[in-house]
């Protein structure tokens, strides 16, 4: 079969309209937000329900072309680049919510609904998604799942993993499977094995999301340091005092310059490190515990320790965080952002070891981290023109993940191994350790057809 | 308990490695021989699923019960796969932190066997079940080779989630030799609220209330029928059809506080006869609720819970009944009569099972399972676990290149 007798197909599947194969459409699909790779798809198709997505891989399978789902394109680490000669199977137009179940505290959504959108969507019910990555404006639930995605409050609430009672989903061979959402104590826990595959085992197709009691009351402080030890420090203490905040996060001077000049929070200039913490749970013991973690960060010398008021003031408090990526635009024309995960009483060693290293490789880098879970978002500062300075970053971020995996940390706590850090999977893991997940690769997805060339080496081949 | 006894598996060997080198020389050894390996925790599972048709194996992992690495300042502990729960919690509770989670004769149960039988108990409600806590794994596949999944921090996307894989694969992916988790503090106070009620109805009520409660249950526990052994709670009254009991931890003020507002919450409902129970004696309570093995278990959505368990009471009116109602979880203790219930036909376990409790399960849209057969009775998997899942081509397919030989627990899985 030619590539133009696929497109045919494609479109006799889909309706002509929901297929795109023109070059200048095609281009938009080359990348997710992981830029530095591009590969432009072979086509790009809208499916709309499961039945449709198993018959395009079905036809892609005939052809022995491949496929990669994406949802919104938020990923950082290239998970949904497109293979070679590769269609692009978005799932953006399924994007209803088709049930929510508050009695078995339960929605059931398809893959393109957005984060954001099933949260707004429970207003008013008592009840939360509770996954929260920072692009939960743009991402959607399928890719949460694909990449396992976290966000603030997951120190507390577990990340997408823990939120998921069950998916439908397609396999590379176009059959369609369903695992939970009741427990079957008869078959292996497949959904969990899906969720942060990265889309190399399954198309999800169906959710089936656990949802999240609001907390009775919370919290929210903001705690300035005169350095990032320090804030680091205070970080690594609250954790080994046994306490668990809904939320424990760090940002450093230079991502706060970006904040201000962006949303005017009000940090004091003389302050080197910022932490956001909240704490949430019953009013009852709310007030002793805030009483204890500002005890734990006066050990390392705070400026200002704020507290939000009203819920307007926490809003604003969380806006910077959740915005600060964004907001470094600021700084330089382009940006790489990390994601390295250490144990949490490494936290202060990690990031001296990344003022070195931005030294070393003459970068500058800025930092973001979910600091309670020692999940460390260092952003390296570029500009794509300058391909010197872009080659420093590249060799400045992986010299930061083999320092964590130095630290008995991971190259990635939330934004996946995508084809970023496919490199890296050697280093942390052992052969026989990628021999395993390669079994599990080969079970669910023989041919290779979902998403070769992600997660780890061993299934590009 | 109908725990058949070791001595009841076939006698071929019966060893105890004390550390992995030793598991993945035997398992080599065993993988050129064909020779089945019956891995084995605390011994508390050994009549779930089909009874080993080969003879093999026995390996004792008991004996590996060291703690490997704990970083108390991390909240994280790596241990040997055969220490058992109640050791790990007696280890972590001398630095005030804890894993979560229960499982049944947690002084026998072991870390390993929690993880192949994904065994719960009712925290699951709030905490969740041991996937939720596992980080990372090291296990020795069918071919004698040691592999690793996840790893020591609490959030890792690295790689296939190979520790979730682990969770409930009954040993048949490989012999579980160390286990990494994350950990919780203790906490400090606890509390339990009881209520009698006078119909499933109001079960159905106060439980979907829950929903929109001020308060954070931990535990949700609906029982029905006589109590099981060594009850610390007085027997429920002629006149009531089930007992909802509802627990709380935290701080003094926290559960204290909790505890009231939820009666306040029920009492608004109609509900009546209302008990609080606060200090020392929530311990006996709560045990008692958590450390029973049962013999069936009926997993379905919370919402068809309470139907189902009235179904099931209609047909076992002298079973101990246990759910855990937050999560659709239904328990039965052994079987009324209490005398041996016929091998064949009417009224036999097999029909039991099959005709009358499981038609119950399917038609609630969940899945009933045979925990613990007992050992006069045998049953094949479609009557443990009832029919083949769609999915079950490509379970085999994952346990069939973990374990080509098909030596790892042959025939007691899927």
């Amino acid at each position: 079969m030619s590539n133009t007798e696929l497109i045919r197909k494609l479109r006799a599947v889909l309706k002509p309209e929901n297929v795109l194969s023109a070059p200048s459409e095609l281009v938009v699909y080359d990348c997710d937000a992981f830029t530095v790779e591009r590969h432009i798809p072979l086509a790009v198709v809208f499916p709309r329900s499961a039945e449709q997505v198993a018959e395009v891989v079905r036809a892609c399978s005939d052809h022995g072309c491949p496929v990669v789902a994406r949802g919104a394109g938020t990923g950082l680490a290239g998970g949904c680049t497109p293979p070679p000669n590769g269609v692009v199977i978005m799932l953006t137009r399924m994007n209803k919510i088709l049930d929510i179940r508050l009695r078995d505290a339960m929605a059931l959504v398809e893959p393109g609904v957005l984060n954001l959108q099933l949260t707004n969507a429970l207003s008013g019910t008592g009840y939360h998604f509770a996954p929260d990555p920072s692009s939960q404006g743009t991402a959607t639930i399928g890719g949460n799942v694909a990449t396992n995605a976290g966000g603030p409050h997951t120190l507390k609430y577990g990340v997408t993993v823990n939120h998921v009672a069950g998916l439908e989903v397609v396999l590379g061979d176009g059959s369609i499977l369903q695992f939970g959402p009741v427990e079957d104590p008869a078959a292996l826990d497949l959904a969990r094995v899906v969720c942060g595959s990265e889309g190399t085992l399954a198309i999800v197709t169906k959710i089936w999301a656990k949802l999240t009691k609001n907390p009775q009351s919370c919290r929210t402080i903001r705690a300035t340091f005169a350095s990032i030890d320090d804030a680091s420090q205070a970080v690594s203490q609250i954790i080994a005092a046994g306490m668990v905040p809904a939320a424990l996060e760090l940002m450093d001077r230079g991502i706060l310059d970006a904040v201000e000049a962006a949303f005017a929070p009000g940090v004091p200039p003389e302050a080197a490190a910022v932490l956001i913490i909240e704490l949430d749970g019953p009013e009852a013991g709310l007030d002793s515990l805030l009483e204890q973690v500002i005890a734990l960060c006066r050990n390392w010398n705070p400026g200002e320790i704020l507290q939000a008021k009203t819920p307007a003031e926490r809003e604003l408090l969380w806006k910077c965080r959740k915005m600060a990526v964004g907001a470094v635009g600021r700084l330089s024309p382009g940006y790489m952002i990390q994601d390295g995960v250490v144990p949490r009483t490494r936290l202060p060693h990690v990031f001296r070891r990344i003022l070195e290293i931005a030294a070393k490789h003459r970068v500058r880098i800025v930092n973001v981290a979910h600091a309670g879970d020692g999940n460390v978002h260092p952003i390296l500062l570029l500009d794509e023109r300058d391909r010197d300075l872009t080659a420093r970053a590249q060799a400045a971020s992986r010299e930061v993940l083999e320092e964590c995996i130095a630290c008995g940390g991971s190259i990635t706590a939330e934004h996946g191994v995508g084809t970023e850090k496919i490199e890296l999977m050697e280093k942390l893991f052992a052969p026989a350790d990628l021999r395993a997940m390669h079994r599990v690769r080969q079970a669910f997805d023989p041919a290779s057809q979902l998403n070769p060339g992600k997660k780890f080496k061993a299934i590009c081949q | 308990m109908t725990a058949i006894t070791a001595s009841e598996l076939p006698p071929e060997q019966t060893v105890s490695p004390t550390d992995e080198l030793a598991v993945a020389a035997l398992i080599g050894e065993a993988y050129k021989s064909g020779t089945p390996v019956y891995p084995i925790g605390g011994g508390t599972s050994l009549d779930y699923g089909p009874q080993p048709a080969r003879p093999g194996i026995r390996l004792r992992m008991n004996q590996m019960n060291r703690v490997l690495d704990h970083p108390a300042d991390d909240l994280t502990i790596t241990v040997e796969a055969g220490m058992t729960l109640a050791e790990l919690n007696r280890q972590l509770a001398t630095k005030r932190q804890w894993l979560p989670i229960d499982a049944p004769e947690s002084v026998r149960a072991t870390v390993g066997g929690i993880v192949a039988t994904n065994a719960c108990g009712p925290r699951r409600y709030s905490h969740g079940t041991i996937g939720d806590y596992l980080l990372g794994i090291r296990a020795i596949d069918g071919c004698g080779e040691a592999y690793a999944g996840g790893g020591r921090v609490v959030k890792n996307a690295a790689g296939y989630n190979l520790p979730r894989l682990m969770v409930g694969s009954l040993g048949t992916l490989g012999v579980i030799t160390q286990a990494t988790f994350m950990v919780r503090p203790l906490p400090t106070h606890s509390a339990l609220v009881i209520c009698d009620l006078p119909s499933f109805q109001q079960a159905e009520c106060l439980l979907a209330a829950l929903g929109q409660s001020r308060t954070t249950p931990m535990i949700v526990e609906l029982l029905a029928g006589p109590a099981l052994p060594l009850c610390p709670l007085p027997a429920l009254p002629d006149t009531a059809a089930a007992r909802l009991v509802v627990g709380f931890e935290g701080s003094a003020p926290e559960v204290q506080g909790m505890a009231n507002v939820l009666c306040d919450e029920w009492q608004a409902l109609g509900a009546n006869g209302l008990t609080t129970i606060t200090g020392a004696r929530v311990d006996s309570v709560w045990n008692w609720l958590s450390e029973s093995p049962a013999m069936l278990q009926i997993n379905v959505l919370p919402s068809r819970l309470v139907g189902v368990l009235e179904q099931v009471a209609g047909i076992l009116a002298a079973s101990p009944l246990q759910a855990h109602a937050g999560n659709g979880v239904l328990r039965i203790y052994r079987l009324s009569p209490p005398a041996p219930l016929p091998q064949k036909g009417e009224g036999s376990f097999t029909n039991l099972i099959q005709n009358m409790l499981r038609p119950i399960a399917t038609a609630a849209g969940g899945h009933l399972t045979v925990l613990a057969t007992p050992a006069d009775v045998e049953l094949t998997p479609a009557e443990i676990w009832g029919p083949p899942r769609p999915g079950a081509a490509l379970m085999r397919s994952i346990q069939q290149r973990f374990d080509p030989a098909g030596i790892l627990n042959p025939g007691r899985f899927g």
